[in-house]
């Protein structure tokens, strides 16, 4: 059993319809802060749980949940002749499995009409109780936000039924670094992860357990003689006045029971070690007629370097048929779980490693260029190191000194693999500036990049213009058209030999030193206290 | 795969809901529906698992017929017909649909192709008597994934009482039957007490035709083990009244009382079947203690300082002593057993006799003839 699909509407920073199609063992989902990936294992947990924050959403209830930019077009549109309906929110579970129970939630009661079977969750204005109420607001020009208190959250199945969360055969354990604690303190979420990790029959008996201490407690001659005196010190009525355990509450072991780590409380032992104890327990479920989705929010966030290690072997090895999501900014977190799990967001756009045709390539790649072209505002790529030394001075110089990656935009040498880091960068919509020698081919260039030419995201930079020269090395022509004898055309002699501080009587000996010495260059280049000037296709690399 | 198929053709108080609680709780690991038409027999099926191990195992579904049908045949893949939400059933009693009547007074309906009007009131309750045909329609639409989906919920789909469906309800029969689904039915042919549809089609299998038409159309698209014994003999009916309950349906073959000693311990000096004159009436109230049992709430004659039911309402319930208010027709059919007493009429009254476990009494006047056979004309006995 496992969630296919989820996909999300008006909840927090999603407003169109957010789609995400999840892998049956682990999911790891990646993006930089404000990406949404929180708000995406926030929506599956209430759609399984109803539970947001480790309360009931529907005693919750506010406008903060919904989408700004819904919230405001239906603020706007209530002046107008044709007012918008109150918003929805929606989290959509597509689901599989073969019990009887996935059966009984299948039907074709969903966004994409499908056969399938699911849970739909809404946050609905409340139409068969306050139509009336909310013509009335309506017509007296009253509104000027969402009405929350006319909401309500029903939880549906595909096969159109009403249903609760006990009728989902998937449990969700949420393991984050929220603080969400029961009335007497202990953690709301542990509590439900050792819950759910339970059997039926075991559930039942700690449930009787828990009703003989309460009734020994009754049965106590201490307590018996102690209630006798407060009747009577309570001549309020003729009525019998007693203490006793509170029998009230439905769910009374899970409450009022405290989970302990070597007799330590659990909410008193260290954050790292409290989501390192929920994930091995959530790990630990083997029910048959449950399955556990087990959703993990910066799990890098409270552990050290070594019981991160340590999770993440746990969470590799022994998933087993469990499903999980991880959301993490860490490229460390996202390297070592495997690239091919990889879902990378941005401004709610998806890519997954596994789907890109360079797919090969960057399962070989070691992540983390992968992920900084992921992570990054903007990208300038380039080919070697020398190319990002000089690009990164280029761009110091026209930003009062600032480091590109200080304004978010990180200039990432690919060798050779242009194409491949632009496939990934136009499905998450990453702004990039390619940076590449024309090698005296420019129509080659141009052909290569031809996909790319009208792109507003993705700017090609080389030099239309083909230098030559009767120099030779070894044998071989010499190549006018690279970095460095395109930043001796634009200095001239003097300076740049200055710059690099070596000796050449001719612009020839000069170009040989510094074919011979790129990463040197570079660095003289840019740690140069002199003013540079930059070729143009350089200029443009740069430009904002 | 076609899972097993079985109808059990039952006497009346042979004990049919306690043998499918039986069978539910012999079914382990896997989902039982248990269905029936009326809501009271839903009721005694809960009841019944209460009585015999104190609860409702989690793997056991009960709904009546309608509930089964909106959430499990017409919900689930209604999208490929219509698209608003169904709000609820209503009941009805007479063809529902009507657009307009003509200048003459003739009924005129809407059409099948105007869907929210031929199956839904205003308020988008879908009417009782057209749901099995819109589940029906949403099955051929769906491509049969409405059964293949219920068939995956329900393993085990158990049908008390079966002899109420007809129209629609025998396709939804035969494709269940037809589904992987393990499909057991029980029933009596002679206790069909609700004529609520409409439908012209499977006509002549209306009114205890049940086993017929599983012979003959549903044996064409899958096996079915027609079970005959098994639930032949009622364990509350004494004797007499199986043999005087029987004589209703001449054409079957006469139910038998059991023998077991515990059904038949020490019957009570009043047992036997009576014509009960009225002056009698409110002394065999006292006497007897008998439940009433009526044709409908505007039945004339009732002590309502006493328990009264209505026939259709008592089926599948038992009594010690029963007292009935007959209709016209049956107190016809008492006279002359060559009467003409309408199939439904018929089946109320057979229903009626057979609640009593001891005695029967019929609150009618009667001449100087000699009783009908197997009655005694009822006289007062000084109080000892």
């Amino acid at each position: 059993m496992k969630i296919d699909k989820v996909k999300i509407t008006n909840f927090k920073c999603y407003e169109e319809t957010f789609s995400l199609s999840l892998n049956d063992g682990l999911n790891v989902i990646v993006g930089g802060n404000e990406s949404g990936k929180t708000t995406i294992l926030e929506a599956v947990h209430l759609a399984l749980t109803g539970l947001l924050h480790g309360r009931p959403l529907k005693n919750d209830l506010t406008n903060y949940l919904f989408n700004l930019g819904a919230q405001t077009k239906y603020i706007e549109s209530l002046g107008t002749a044709s007012p918008l309906p109150p918003p929805a929110i929606t989290i959509e579970l597509f689901l599989s499995g073969t019990s009887s129970e996935m059966a009984e939630l299948e039907g074709n009661g969903n966004s994409e009409k499908v056969k399938a079977s699911g849970v739909i969750f809404k946050i609905e204005f409340d139409e068969d109780n306050y139509k009336e109420p909310y013509e009335e607001l309506l017509k007296a020009g009253a509104l000027n936000s969402i009405p929350i208190e006319y909401y309500h959250t029903p939880m549906w199945s595909f096969g159109r039924k009403r249903i609760t969360a006990r009728n989902i055969p998937i449990k969700s354990a949420l393991i984050d670094s929220s603080n969400s604690r029961l009335q007497n303190g202990s953690d709301v979420y542990v509590s439900r992860i050792i819950r759910d990790v339970l059997e039926e029959a075991e559930r039942a008996s700690i449930s009787q357990a828990h009703r003989k201490l309460k009734d020994a407690f009754g049965a106590d001659p201490n307590l018996k003689l102690i209630n006798e005196r407060i009747t009577k010190a309570a001549k309020i009525s003729q009525k019998a006045v007693s203490i006793s355990v509170d029998l009230s509450s439905q769910t009374a072991w899970e409450s009022s029971l405290m989970t302990y780590i070597d007799l330590i409380p659990f909410q008193y032992i260290g954050k790292g070690e409290q989501c390192v104890i929920k994930t091995k327990l959530a790990l630990s479920a083997r029910k048959n007629a449950e399955a556990t989705a087990i959703l993990l929010e910066e799990p890098e966030n409270h552990l050290s370097h070594a019981r991160l290690n340590e999770l993440i072997a746990d969470l590799t090895d022994q998933h087993g048929q469990k499903q999980i999501i991880i959301s993490t900014h860490s490229s460390f977190v996202a390297n070592k779980l495997g690239l091919d799990h990889l879902i990378v967001l941005r401004d709610g756009e998806v890519a997954r490693i596994s789907e890109l045709q360079a797919n090969d390539f960057f399962k070989k790649l070691a992540g983390y260029d992968t992920l900084r072209l992921a992570l990054a505002t903007r990208a300038i790529l380039v080919e070697g190191d020398s190319d990002e030394l000089v690009v990164q001075r280029a761009y110091m110089d026209a930003n009062g000194g600032r480091l590109p990656i200080q304004d978010g935009i990180d200039v990432i040498s690919v060798g050779t693999a242009f194409l491949r880091f632009l496939e990934l960068a136009t499905v998450l919509k990453i702004p990039v500036a390619v940076v590449t020698d024309n090698d005296g081919d420019t129509a080659a260039v141009e052909r290569k990049y031809a996909a790319y030419k009208d792109s507003e995201l993705v700017r090609i930079c080389f030099d239309p213009v083909v230098d030559t020269g009767g120099l030779t090395i070894s044998g071989k022509a010499f190549n006018y058209n690279t970095l460095e004898p395109k930043l001796l055309k634009a200095n001239g002699l003097t300076t740049l030999k200055a710059i690099l501080g070596v000796e050449a009587a001719t612009e020839d000996q000069l170009r040989i030193h510094m074919r011979a010495n790129k990463t040197d260059s570079a660095l003289a280049i840019f740690n140069s206290a002199t003013v540079i000037a930059y070729p143009d296709y350089i200029q443009k690399a740069i430009a904002p | 795969m076609i899972g097993a198929n079985k109808i059990v053709v039952a006497a009346a108080g042979s004990g049919k809901t306690t043998y499918l609680v039986e069978e539910a709780l012999k079914t382990r690991g896997e989902r039982v529906l248990i269905t029936t038409y009326t809501e009271s027999n839903e009721a005694e099926i809960r009841q019944k698992f209460f009585e015999l191990v104190g609860h409702i195992p989690a793997n056991v579904v009960i709904m009546t017929w309608f509930s089964f049908l909106i959430t499990h045949g017409v919900k689930p893949f209604q999208g490929s017909l219509f698209d608003f939400s169904i709000t609820g059933m209503v009941l009805v009693s007479t063809q529902s649909g009507l657009r307009y009547r003509t200048r003459l007074g003739q009924p005129v309906f809407w059409p099948e192709e105007e869907i929210d009007k031929h199956y839904f009131d205003p308020s988008r309750r879908a009417f009782s008597d057209k749901l099995p045909k819109l589940a029906i329609r949403c099955t051929e639409r769906s491509g049969g994934a409405v059964m293949d989906r219920i068939s995956r919920v329900f393993p085990n789909i158990f049908v008390d009482e079966v002899q109420d469906l007809a129209g629609y309800d025998l396709d939804i029969l035969t494709a269940l039957a037809c589904s992987s689904a393990r499909l057991l039915m029980v029933g009596d042919p002679r206790q069909v007490t609700y004529l609520t549809h409409h439908e012209r089609r499977h006509q002549k299998y209306a009114d205890g035709g049940i086993v017929d038409f599983l012979r003959s159309e549903l044996r064409k698209k899958a096996p079915i083990d027609i079970d005959e014994t098994t639930l032949n003999r009622s364990h509350r009916n004494s004797a007499v009244i199986c043999a005087v309950s029987s004589r209703l349906y001449p054409a079957l073959p006469a139910s038998q009382a059991c023998d077991c000693d515990r059904c038949r311990a020490a019957p009570p000096p009043s047992a036997g079947l009576f014509i009960l004159q009225k002056g009698d009436y409110d002394h065999y109230l006292s006497a007897v203690r008998p439940i009433q049992l009526r044709d409908k709430i505007t039945s004339i004659g009732v002590d309502h300082r006493s328990l009264v039911m209505n026939f259709g309402e008592s089926k599948g319930r038992g009594f010690d002593h029963v007292v009935i208010l007959p209709t016209e027709p049956m107190r016809d059919w008492l006279t002359n057993p060559a009467s003409d007493l309408k199939p439904q009429s018929r089946a109320k009254f057979y229903v009626a006799i057979t609640r009593a476990r001891h005695s029967v009494a019929i609150a009618m006047d009667w001449g100087a003839a000699p009783p009908p056979t197997g009655f005694a004309l009822y006289e007062r006995t000084a109080p000892a």
